[in-house]
């Protein structure tokens, strides 16, 4: 009995010394990177496993754990604060353009401008106004890593259906005329803005007739502005009066496009790849969003910077190769077609041996093409109360479209609010 | 002599004293385990929260900046918070018909129900509370939809325009209340069954050889015998309902349409966790804390005063 005892303490020790011995060994793992995004199954999730599995196949000194994050830019950001305040951030996180001055204002990060120096080759391709969406105060915060526009999807059968062409309506104006046929003839919805937990398809209604989301100072929102009232009400109008627009939450706004119930959808052109596999009975088509009478397009331009937040040196490194990865011409190539985004070096759009096979094949993709001249700034409020402003503004759209009362008064109150918490 | 016995009698007092002591002594050594975890987990959080709603603080800024009273006042300020005061308000009395009343009348039929249908009934009842509330949110959003969800086909079928669940600031606060009421019913049911079954059959013997009708039955016997059940239920279901409501106000509304589905526990959340005002949102958790306390007092005191314990 003894003997066993003291075999069972040895044994024990033994094994420790091992463990101990081995320790010094393990310094030569892979070094492990958790990549923080949003992109699920559905958007952008398989492309993302993809470019894990390529990046570690070159890199097998180091491991990318990615990990989806609910509640697109919003809900990473709210799981990234937590994590850095537990001190465990992910390396790399996808920072929607909507969150990037908060982000870079609020959270301990790793500035990049030192990698222009050290990697200046990875800097060349990508314009300056592409590079731009990831500066403030003239410092490079993030890398922009999607580029993406609005667009509209449309379903033809539901135009045939309604005893029209199957052309898109290229106003708003025709939209309504177009969208009544469809209502009264098929008696399905004619449209659907997209009604996530941002205002991005808000920016884009006030960018497209001719306001600003947020004054040139930064001091005063835009939501109040005669051009943003114009818009909102007439939203109001197609979901209150003529009842052509669905009021729906996000998934269900999706799923109703998808299945037919909707005629059209407008969201960013990050989903084609969504909508084309998904769609059932029909073949979805893309166009540019409609514009406000006879003035010019305008869009915010959608998508996410990547920041770097790794707190340790061999992290960071690792973190940047990743980076780099991810927008190389091979990365990129993965990405944009398992999605639909924009690759930030838009040569490749036009280069053979990457995407323009892709973009020849993939009709939709024409619509973003046309898009993105006229794509502006995915409007960031300042300050450390942006977060807040950016729900004021949502939370005003709910009512807008709860039709309760009209526009003017809903936005005016939600624009006085929300100036009072821009930085003064 | 006389001295005698007085000294024998304080050493015996004394020693009673000190074994009395040392038997505390044990006790509290035995209750330290539980007593150490709850200090940590319980009232240690609870205190820091008090603290904490007295700063402005990001969970990331190494500074707390004092503000005194200012996160009070802003919150009795503001629509948000009343706005999910009166919400979790009616999620409450609701929750107390929905999830204290039916569960009730649900078990004594059930309990009425021939034997091997009871079985069937039972985990039927109960099976909602076995799923995960993320998953069943999920299958909900589906049930929802109000173009294409089951509930308003069926409402459909039968000639009815069937509600925007969900987008609808008139009914978000319902539908969540639904799914809330759905997923705790069964538990509540499950704890009346036990409650039914304890109660003595020779009471109902009784009762009927008096010639009781089932009516004063259920009334006279039933429903006061069952008191202590009863208010167990009431009390965790009261309590418990800010935290039953957060999953499904999470994943079906986030609280929207414009906070029409926002309720307290939800709110400090989106203060906590969406606009990074820890400060502000303990605020809020420390007036949840203080109205629930109340709350709860009121509610023991009076039904300790109508509730017969048996045995």
């Amino acid at each position: 009995m003894k003997r066993w005892r003291v075999g069972i303490v040895l044994g024990t020790l033994a094994l420790a010394l091992g463990w101990l011995a081995a320790t010094p060994a393990a310094a030569a793992d892979p070094v492990t990177i958790e990549y923080w995004h949003i992109n699920s199954p559905t958007f952008g999730g398989p492309a993302t496993k993809e470019l894990v599995q390529v990046f570690e196949s070159r890199n097998p000194g180091i491991k990318v754990v990615e990990k989806f994050q609910p509640g697109v830019y919003t809900g990473l950001m709210q799981q990234l604060q937590v994590s850095l305040a537990a001190k465990r951030p992910p390396a790399v996180a996808q920072i929607g353009y909507n969150l990037t001055a908060y982000a870079a204002g609020q959270f301990p990060h790793v500035v990049l401008d030192k990698y222009r120096q050290s990697d200046p080759e990875f800097f060349k391709g990508i314009p300056d106004n592409i590079m731009a969406l990831g500066q403030l105060g003239g410092r490079q915060h993030g890398i922009p890593f999607g580029v993406s526009v609005p667009v509209m999807y449309y379903n033809p059968e539901l135009f045939r259906a309604a005893g029209l062409p199957a052309e898109p309506p290229q106003t708003w104006e025709e939209l309504q005329r177009v969208g009544a046929i469809i209502r009264e003839k098929t008696g399905k919805f004619a449209v659907y803005l997209q009604q996530p937990n941002d205002e991005w398809i808000d920016q884009a209604l006030i960018w497209g007739n001719g306001g600003r989301p947020l004054s040139a100072d930064g001091k005063r929102v835009g939501w109040d502005s005669p051009e943003a009232i114009e818009a909102m009400q007439m939203w109001q109008d197609m979901v209150v009066k003529s009842k052509i627009a669905a009021n729906l939450t996000w998934e269900e706004g999706l799923q109703a496009f998808l299945s037919g119930r909707v005629a059209m959808c407008l969201t960013t052109i990050a989903r084609q790849d969504h909508m084309r596999k998904n769609a059932s009975g029909f073949e979805p088509k893309s166009a540019t969003l409609p514009r406000f009478g006879k003035k010019p397009l305008a869009t915010p331009t959608g998508g996410n910077v990547l920041m770097i937040f790794a707190n340790d040196p061999a992290q960071e490194k690792a973190a940047w190769e990743w980076i780099k990865f991810v927008l190389s011409p091979d990365g990129a190539t993965i990405w944009s077609k398992g999605t639909g985004y924009l690759p930030p070096r838009g040569a490749l759009a036009e280069d053979p041996r990457y995407l323009k096979p892709f973009f020849d094949q993939s009709p939709m993709m024409k619509a973003a093409l046309q898009t993105f001249p006229h794509a502006r700034s995915w409007v960031s409020f300042p300050g450390s109360r942006g977060l807040e402003i950016t729900k004021i503004l949502i939370k005003a759209r709910d009512e807008v479209l709860e039709g309760k009362r009209p526009a003017e008064p809903i936005l005016k109150e939600a624009a006085a609010q929300a100036n009072a918490l821009l930085p003064k | 002599m006389a001295v005698a016995e007085v000294h024998l009698g304080t050493r015996v007092a004394a020693r009673a004293r000190a074994r009395r002591r040392g038997g505390a002594l044990v006790g509290y050594l035995y209750l330290t385990p539980a007593l150490a975890l709850t200090a940590v987990f319980v009232y240690w959080p609870v205190l820091a929260s008090l603290v904490l709603s007295f700063y402005d603080w990001n969970l990331v800024s190494p500074t707390w900046e004092p503000v005194g009273w200012r996160n009070y006042t802003e919150l009795a300020a503001s629509r948000a918070f009343w706005l999910s005061l009166v919400n979790t308000g009616k999620a409450a009395v609701a929750l107390v018909v929905l999830t204290v009343a039916a569960p009730l009348v649900a078990a004594v039929v059930v309990l009425r129900v021939r034997a091997r249908w009871q079985q069937v009934y039972r985990v039927a009842l109960f099976a909602p509370t076995m799923i995960s509330m993320a998953i069943a949110c999920a299958i909900w959003l589906w049930i929802f939809h109000p173009l294409q969800g089951v509930a308003n086909t069926l409402l459909g079928a039968l000639g009815l325009e069937g509600p925007k669940w969900l987008s609808s600031g008139d009914w978000a606060i319902w539908s969540i209340v639904l799914v809330t009421a759905w997923k705790t019913f069964g538990f509540n049911f499950v704890i009346y069954l036990a409650g039914l079954l304890a109660i003595p059959a020779e009471t109902y013997e009784a009762a009927r050889v008096d010639g009781a009708s089932e009516r004063q039955i259920f009334w006279r016997i039933t429903v006061p015998l069952l008191a202590p059940t009863t208010l167990f239920v009431l009390l965790t279901t009261f309590i418990l309902s800010p935290q039953n409501l957060f999953i499904p106000t999470q994943i079906l509304t986030q609280g929207g349409p414009n906070e029409a589905s926002n309720n307290l526990g939800y709110l400090v959340y989106q203060l906590g966790f969406e606009y990074f005002r820890v400060g502000y949102a303990s605020a809020a958790a420390t007036l949840i804390f203080v109205v629930f306390l109340v709350l709860t007092a009121v509610q023991f005191t009076l039904g300790e005063r109508r509730t017969h314990y048996g045995g």
